[in-house]
């Protein structure tokens, strides 16, 4: 990642005090921030130029030492030269939910709608949480670790 | 229940029209081989093209290897068509889609399963979303195996559908074709819907379960008709 402006890390400096930067740069896997900091964080990276809505990816993890955990990243870029990206995780029980960020990027819509339909991540907030990819009578979530790839789906398994 | 495919009726819409006509029953059979003569020279493709198979079948379109030169047209509406060319993935999703479209299809008409995966799934098979095969929904009258076929494999293929319409026009029965597998399949052998019948309740299940979702299949719709 390229290091990040100075005015942008001393805001990032306020809102997120135990955030370690190393050389002015941010951890490459991404910093994990707690769920009641996401909404706060996009809206101030917005603020700061970073407003294109690159990508929201959740991931399953079953057997984490933390005991059975979602991961959501989202990625933000600023489109501007030499702009970067920020792209930071969110830890969530596996009944907990995440405030959406629809309201600051539209194009969380959609990006939202896959991960809740692939992963089963609640957003709570969204407009029109539905299935995208699988059909609307499709039961479990295929992309999470303990989804059975021999799970039944009449008239084909 | 089981359709046997050489069983499958090639009626001509124009059929029961000239029939009616009193003295016109020796025609017809002039008109049926006239019928099936300019069916077999001009069909008209339409393209269920869902991934790279359908490069290959734009490729077979295209210049070099001009299917057009044996009359093989592409169409864009199903309407048009007579022949449904199945090039690529068909997920399960998709395919109540596919069957829609197939049924819009005026009669006559085949159907070729271009490439591995329309074959039987291939590689993806195994995957919750993919449909194990489209002769699980339509009936598939050429293979064309490969991943993609070549062009020229296009042309075989539309060589031997005239071959087998040419037979089914003189009363001949038609050899199915074989099911090309190319993999070892971690699921067990999922029937085709022509296979229907050796396991009597498998196929009622199955069929019972494809009527609950709209997807008939020409097993019923035939038996609609008689």
């Amino acid at each position: 990642m390229t290091p990040l402006d100075p005015h942008v890390r001393s805001r990032l400096k306020e809102l997120l005090p135990e955030l370690l930067l190393v050389d002015g740069r941010l951890p490459p896997e991404g910093p994990i921030v707690p769920p009641h900091r996401h909404v706060p964080l996009a809206t101030m990276l917005k603020e700061l130029g970073y407003t294109l809505y690159v990508t929201c990816v959740a991931t399953h993890f079953p057997d984490h030492d933390d005991g059975e955990l979602f991961e959501v990243a989202t990625v933000l870029r600023r489109p501007r030269r030499n702009g970067g990206t920020f792209a930071w995780r969110v830890r969530l029980e596996l009944d907990e939910s995440i405030p959406t960020l629809y309201p600051l990027f539209a194009g969380a819509d959609w990006q939202e709608r896959e991960q809740f339909d692939l992963v089963g991540v609640n957003f709570s907030g969204h407009p029109d949480l539905r299935r995208l990819m699988m059909p609307e009578d499709w039961e479990g979530h295929p992309l999470r670790k303990d989804y059975a790839i021999d799970t039944p789906h009449p008239p084909w398994r | 229940m089981a359709v046997n495919e050489s069983d499958r009726p090639y009626v001509h819409p124009l059929y029961s029209t000239l029939e009616r006509v009193p003295g016109l029953s020796l025609a017809t059979t002039s008109v049926d081989v006239l019928l099936t003569w300019g069916s077999k020279y001009s069909f008209w493709l339409f393209p269920m093209a869902t991934s790279c198979c359908a490069i290959e079948f734009m490729t077979s379109a295209a210049s070099r290897v001009d299917i057009d030169q044996v009359g093989a047209v592409v169409r864009p509406s199903p309407r048009h068509a007579d022949v449904m060319v199945v090039a690529g993935t068909i997920t399960v999703k998709m395919v109540p889609r596919v069957k829609r479209l197939w049924d819009q299809m005026p009669e006559p008409k085949w159907c070729i399963a271009m490439g591995s995966c329309a074959i039987s799934g291939d590689f993806y098979r195994d995957i919750y979303s993919v449909v194990p095969g489209i002769d699980t929904v339509v009936p598939v009258d050429v293979y064309i195996p490969g991943c993609p076929p070549n062009p020229d494999q296009m042309l075989a293929a539309l060589a031997r559908l005239r071959e087998k319409v040419t037979l089914r026009r003189r009363g001949g029965s038609v050899e199915r074709e074989d099911r090309p597998e190319t993999a070892k399949m971690i699921q067990p052998e999922i029937q085709r819907l022509e296979d229907r019948g050796d396991d009597d309740s498998t196929s009622r299940d199955q069929l019972e379960r494809s009527r609950s979702i709209g997807l008939g299949g020409n097993a019923l719709r035939s038996n609609d008709d008689t």
